[in-house]
């Protein structure tokens, strides 16, 4: 069940995520610059 | 021997090695001099600067293994090998500096698992002091093997006496001056990684041609490895049965792999996105760089808690760097040496192409420090735990500092014969009799329960010591059950299909462990009474809505 509603998010959904994440804890708090950069374009 | 044949070192690369090893082990000789109490041994005194801790985290975090290992895994799986350095790393360590780091540091706590008696009780306690001992212990026997195996493999040395030279002259400085010499020499260790990788990161990316060139011929080689996969799938399948990812991979749009940091959930690799947001970045990061003894001890040492939390930032800044020069020299192998037999051989290989003989012992001198910057670091951390956790709690609470000192110092000794013991122990077992696997996955066994506890004890003041140690074994006790009934013996003969369809599924085991231990806790605190008043001291929002520790900063700084 879980590995099928994880493979039902399309991979541009996840970058969104992993970058998501990223700015959310740079607001919170800026090493994080440099993170959000290389997983928007890796 | 791999390549010990071609990679053979010359008088020059010895010299390089001799003048590190001199400057290390004469600085860490000379810091032993200050040496005088149990707290100097274990927390450098308390006059560590932000700086070296900074630089001491990144040497410890990259072990000897990892300087040709992440290379060859980038080799073989991509890129996305970097995840353990970058979202597994940076995240952790800036919620670490600004949340976690400097209230450990005003509790005036040595270790972790002492922090985990001041909120929960003595058993929470002993259990942790207990799974970090056997882990720390453990890992620097394997530290010390694998590292030994590579170097008589890479340069054709003997491998018991890498092993007892390694384990004789890390002993020698730590034993001398504790956490101070283990953090100046990490500092100085961390600048020879750094550059003995940038050496050959950069003459390999002239060799290729350019970024450009390297992106095009990383293309080239992924091309060629998915036809190959597809023909051997369609060898060994009736038609119409090659497995779905082969095809999809021959066929879609699917990224290339080497060069993507997120991969698919059903890659084949050990690095599908879920397990790397769920399990590395969410689980073991913060287990790692919040409640890893060994990491967060150096910090507890820093001159203040603002130049403690300053540790873990210019740490995270090093980060960054680190995939580039660690990671990129195996896709840059897979450039220029695309059929080697497998990804362990590309980072000797491609140092044998690319570094000119003399200069070769840069790139040992970078091996060695990052083999040295994490023994040393495990063997303080572990006669501090000894120390404090086991010899100051349950044998003599009233020891004096002197006395503590010498105990640190015994023990210190002793881990080091035991580590020798246990190298050479593990060189007489069979590597696929899987107890080999089993220590070397022994942190992620622990680590997703562990994290549970620490980070309940530290946000939720209703948590209990009772809740807390029931749910930390049964945590323990689902990670082991979920790696037994993924081997193939077990679930094949009870009928069951594996459980994890990944190669290598650590990163799950520690995912589904911290679900079952924060479950058990919420669960069991409801139903169990609630801690003293004391004990609530120790939770993050209430200390620092009563300042509980803030005047023992300004007596500490006075």
């Amino acid at each position: 069940t879980v590995r099928e509603a994880l493979m039902a998010i399309p991979l541009s959904g996840v970058r969104v995520l992993f970058v998501g994440s990223l700015v959310a804890l740079l607001i919170w708090v800026s090493a994080l610059i440099l993170q959000i950069i290389v997983y928007s374009f890796l | 021997m791999l390549l010990a044949a071609n990679n053979h070192l010359t008088s020059p690369d010895y010299i390089v090695i001799f003048i590190y090893l001199a400057i290390t082990i004469g600085i860490g000789i000379a810091i032993g001099r200050r040496v005088k109490t149990g707290s100097d041994f274990f927390l450098g005194g308390r006059r560590l600067p932000w700086w070296a801790i900074g630089m001491s985290l990144v040497a410890t975090d990259i072990g000897g293994t990892d300087i040709i290992g992440v290379g060859g895994a980038a080799y073989s799986h991509g890129l996305a090998v970097a995840n353990f350095e970058w979202i597994g790393c940076i995240p952790a360590m800036i919620v670490g500096a600004f949340i976690f780091i400097p209230f450990f540091y005003r509790t005036g706590v040595y270790t972790i698992p002492e922090y985990l008696e001041r909120r929960y009780n003595a058993g929470v306690r002993t259990v942790m002091a207990v799974c970090w001992l056997l882990f720390m212990a453990c890992n620097l026997g394997i530290m010390l093997l694998a590292s030994a195996k590579m170097m008589s493999e890479v340069f054709g040395w003997n491998q018991p006496v890498c092993i007892l030279v390694t384990a004789v002259l890390v002993g020698v400085y730590t034993c001398v001056g504790g956490l101070a010499a283990v953090v100046y020499t990490d500092m100085i260790q961390c600048t020879v990684m750094i550059a003995g990788c940038l050496l050959v990161l950069v003459l390999g990316i002239m060799e290729v041609g350019g970024i450009d060139e390297l992106k095009a011929r990383l293309a080239e080689a992924e091309a060629r490895q998915t036809a190959a996969a597809v023909e051997v799938a369609k060898a060994e399948s009736p038609p119409n049965e090659v497995s779905s990812e082969t095809n999809s991979k021959a066929n879609s749009d699917r990224p290339l792999e080497h060069t993507s940091l997120i991969l698919p959930a059903d890659t084949k690799s050990p690095f599908p996105w879920p397990g790397i947001f769920f399990g590395l970045a969410l689980i073991l990061s913060p287990a790692y760089w919040i409640g890893n003894q060994a990491i967060v001890q150096r910090s507890l040492g820093a001159k203040s808690d603002f130049e403690a939390k300053a540790s873990y930032i210019w740490g995270a800044v090093l980060k960054n760097i680190i995939p580039i020069i660690v990671a990129v020299p195996g896709l840059i192998a897979l450039a220029l040496l695309p059929d080697l037999e497998s990804g362990d051989v590309a980072i000797p290989a491609l140092v044998n192409k690319l570094l000119p003989v003399g200069i070769r012992g840069l790139f040992v001198a970078a091996f060695l420090a990052a083999l040295m910057s994490s023994v040393d670091s495990y063997l303080n951390s572990a006669a501090t735990i000894v120390s404090n956790d086991f010899y100051k709690r349950f044998i003599d609470k009233d020891v004096s500092e002197e006395r503590l000192l010498t105990v640190g110092r015994v023990t210190t000794m002793a881990l080091v014969v035991w580590a020798v013991i246990f190298a050479f122990l593990l060189t007489l077992m069979n590597e696929k009799s899987g107890v080999y696997a089993i220590f070397q996955t022994l942190m992620a066994f622990f680590q997703g329960p562990a994290f549970a506890v620490l980070l309940f004890g530290f946000l939720w003041k209703r948590a209990t010591g009772t809740a807390a140690f029931i749910a930390l074994l049964c945590g323990i006790a689902t990670s082991i059950s979920l790696y037994t009934l993924n081997q193939e013996v077990i679930y094949t003969l009870i009928g069951w299909e594996p459980l994890f369809r990944v190669e290598e599924p650590f990163l799950y085991f520690s995912v589904w462990a911290f679900l079952v231990t924060a479950t058990l806790i919420v669960i069991i605190s409801f139903v169990t009474p609630a801690d003293s008043e004391e004990k609530l001291k120790y939770v993050y929002h209430r200390a620092k809505r009563t300042n509980e520790f803030e005047n023992a900063v300004k007596g500490a700084a006075v």
